[in-house]
């Protein structure tokens, strides 16, 4: 078989051996695959999609695409419902990463130091993060219900008012990210939980000699060891929230009065509701621009931290 | 020898895969509700008569507007029929995703779909509205009516309603009574589609509409979007708190279980209303015509209609079935499936209607020959959205209704490069 291809390759390559030609380009025909799915699942689409932010893409299939440069983009600018998005996206964000980063730290701090070997009690609260985002959002939709949720109905067995909780412009985003934080909660717990377990015990010994209390070791011990891992746990939450879809679309479709229209929702409806791509695709990038942004600005912050 | 018969099987099963479709006659897509399950088994009955393979491919009532567009804009021809809620035939239409059937009737020997579809429902499926050419068939007669609940509405002073005061009347009694857990209307206020489509029937009963009559101005902004509006706030007052995220479920759950006495709602609750496993109301609950306001009440039509997409390679099998499909004998049968007909000849089939089940079909049939299309426009969807975004606002009490009238009348005006 060797013996063929050899004769094969110098019938093609007069000279040359196929033997030595792959020994030659070994490294580039192992890294082939993987550029090749790369440049499928990434980088095309992504071509794509800048190619898609510059045209107007009309749904009728014999019209072609037309040429709009920068539009697309000048379009944001002047689109008040993509500026309502982004302030809900930002909200959203800040405030949902922010109360799952305390809860999570918090019951990590706990459960390391004082319920350790309960390692049942972990996987209890573990369980939200492996439910599917669906079956989540439908559960708090039935959670929520204003006539028969078991929410409002505690609410009045308790003698406390009824409340529209997906309903209400002043609670529906309070409403989602109360879902987010119940469900995204244990997915920082996890994580602060296996940085504390690498802590190292002398400094802790070393400060207790000292006479250092509690809350001066956590602040000035804990906090610093744990900082790398931190920027991790934010960073894959940031980007996570930033893409927030399913719990708006089912509990509230980003309504009421616009109050949880988030960029995610607003991109489905742009690309396939509105049948408009090109905007969509411009939307797209700006959210693509801003995770990217981030995620420099959280690994600098790591690195320093390091 | 294995490493063939693996590579073999890989290549058929891939070849199976990307063409899932490639082994039936014609694929039709079709929501996952009623209306769907409905084809699917009138497809099941086609395919053991004659013969013929036919895919239903069932999606979310979203994702077949989305599938079905795709379809289009990538002339994939993957779908051969899609059946569509009929404020999507302009899309369609006009984006050249759905076949004229003007040939395909003369190659039949006939003129067009016969007289004995309702004329509302023959009219949607002409493009533009009943002017233009056939570019699909009805197939299940949705048009809103009035669910009362007639005894709670006598105990409040109104016999039978007949107007939107008639019903404010009733519903400002029964809410005061209700304790916080009983009201008198119940109507989807949830953003976009379903406050839209519960208002709109408030809205041409007081004489208005989105468009003046050769589509030149947007007409939202009047006297008489004003009145309309003025009802639409009242009837909230005397809804359950929360109804800002009400969709056709809670309306219907709400009215099922007996905590709300009156809405707007689509036939296909009336199985769900009369189901002793599902509802408080069994046979308590009456159906009337849209209330008048200022004009006569109108019903928004909701037809699902069969359509040809344009990109189909199997056109003629397409449209032999959709002839089959929509015959009496099989709209009949659909209706006693539990989607409501398009033909006067099954509305009035005395079979049915002396069940109990179809006692609404009188007024259905009513409703429907009263009825109104939602404004036939391309982009209806955009439409839809603007106009429920400002009238979630107004529901919710962040701006005023004149405010979202003003709003609206000007997203609408973007949108449509109408002045």
């Amino acid at each position: 078989m060797l013996k063929y291809k050899g004769e094969l390759a110098k019938s093609l390559q007069p000279g040359g051996s196929l033997e030595h030609w792959t020994e030659r380009h070994l490294r580039y025909l192992m890294l082939a695959p993987t550029v090749l799915i790369l440049l499928v699942l990434t980088i095309f689409p992504s071509v794509y999609m800048f190619y898609a932010a510059v045209h107007r893409i009309s749904p009728n299939p014999d019209l072609p695409w037309e040429f709009v440069g920068t539009g697309n983009f000048v379009r944001l600018i002047s689109d008040p419902q993509f500026h309502v998005a982004v302030r809900n996206t930002a909200v959203f964000t800040i405030v949902a990463v922010a109360l799952e980063f305390v809860l999570g730290l918090g019951l990590a701090l706990l459960l390391d130091r004082y319920i350790r070997r309960l390692s049942f009690l972990k996987t209890v609260l573990m369980i939200p993060m492996m439910l599917p985002p669906i079956a989540v959002a439908i559960t708090w939709k039935i959670i929520y219900e204003p006539q028969f949720g078991v929410l409002n109905e505690i609410m009045f067995q308790l003698g406390l008012p009824v409340q529209a909780w997906a309903g209400d412009v002043n609670l529906a985003m309070f409403s989602i990210i109360v879902a987010d934080v119940w469900q995204w909660t244990p997915f920082i717990f996890l994580l602060m939980l296996a940085g504390l377990a690498s802590l190292p015990v002398e400094p802790y010994e070393a400060a207790a000699l000292d006479g250092a209390s509690s809350w001066r070791q956590f602040w000035d011990l804990t906090l610093p060891f744990l900082k790398p891992v931190i920027a991790i746990a934010l960073l894959l939450r940031v980007m996570d929230a930033l893409r927030l879809f399913d719990l708006v679309f089912i509990l509230t479709g980003g309504g009421p009065a616009d109050r949880t229209k988030v960029l995610s929702l607003y991109i489905y409806q742009v690309a396939y509701r509105f049948a408009d791509p090109g905007y969509a695709a411009a939307i797209s990038l700006f959210v693509l621009f801003v995770t990217i942004v981030l995620s420099t600005w959280f690994m600098k912050r790591m690195r320093l931290a390091e | 020898m294995l490493r063939k018969f693996c590579l073999a099987l890989a290549v058929a099963t891939s070849a199976f895969a990307i063409s899932a479709s490639a082994w039936a006659d014609f694929t039709v897509l079709v929501p996952s509700s009623s209306e769907g399950d409905g084809l699917r088994a009138a497809a099941d009955d086609y395919s053991k008569m004659k013969g013929t393979k036919v895919e239903i491919v069932q999606a979310p009532y979203a994702n077949v507007f989305e599938q079905g567009a795709n379809a289009g804009a990538t002339k994939s021809g993957v779908f051969d029929i899609i059946l569509m809620d009929d404020p999507w035939i302009p899309f369609f239409a006009e984006n050249g995703h759905l076949e004229d059937l003007t040939p395909y009737f003369k190659n039949a020997g006939m003129e067009g779909p016969d007289n004995d579809f309702l004329s509302k429902s023959l009219a949607i499926c002409r493009n533009p509205y009943n002017t233009g050419p056939y570019v699909c068939l009805p197939y299940v007669g949705n048009a809103q009516m009035f669910f009362y609940d007639a005894a709670k509405y006598k105990e409040a002073g109104v016999e039978a309603p007949k107007t939107w005061d008639d019903v404010l009347k009733a519903s400002k009694t029964l809410t005061e009574n209700g304790g916080g857990r009983y009201f008198g209307y119940v109507f989807r206020g949830g953003q976009g589609n379903p406050v839209v489509a519960d208002f709109m029937p408030i809205f041409w009963s007081y004489g208005a509409n989105m468009f003046n009559e050769d589509r030149t101005k947007v007409t939202i902004d009047t006297p008489e979007g004003a009145a309309a509006m003025k009802t639409f706030i009242a009837l909230r007052d005397v809804s359950p708190k929360g109804i800002e995220s009400y969709n056709a479920n809670e309306v219907g759950t709400a009215l099922a279980a007996g905590t709300a006495a009156s809405s707007i709602n689509w036939p296909n609750w009336v199985a769900t209303f009369e189901d002793p496993s599902q509802s408080k109301m069994v046979g308590k609950i009456s159906y009337s015509p849209i209330p008048a306001g200022t004009k006569p009440g109108s019903s928004e039509i909701g037809h699902w209609t069969m359509g040809i997409m344009a990109a189909s390679k199997n056109k003629q099998e397409a449209f032999d079935f959709m002839i089959w499909a929509t015959s009496p004998e099989q709209i009949k049968i659909s209706a006693s499936r539990g989607n409501p007909p398009v033909r006067a000849s099954v509305f009035t089939d005395a079979d049915l209607t002396k069940q109990e089940q179809f006692r609404h079909y009188p007024v259905l049939m009513e409703a429907i020959q009263a009825s109104t299309p939602r404004p036939r426009h391309p982009k209806w969807p955009e439409i839809e959205n603007a106009f429920g975004i400002e009238l979630s606002k107004a529901v919710a009490g962040t701006i005023t209704p004149e405010e979202a009238l003003k709003n609206a009348q000007a997203a609408v005006e973007q949108i449509t490069g109408l002045k």
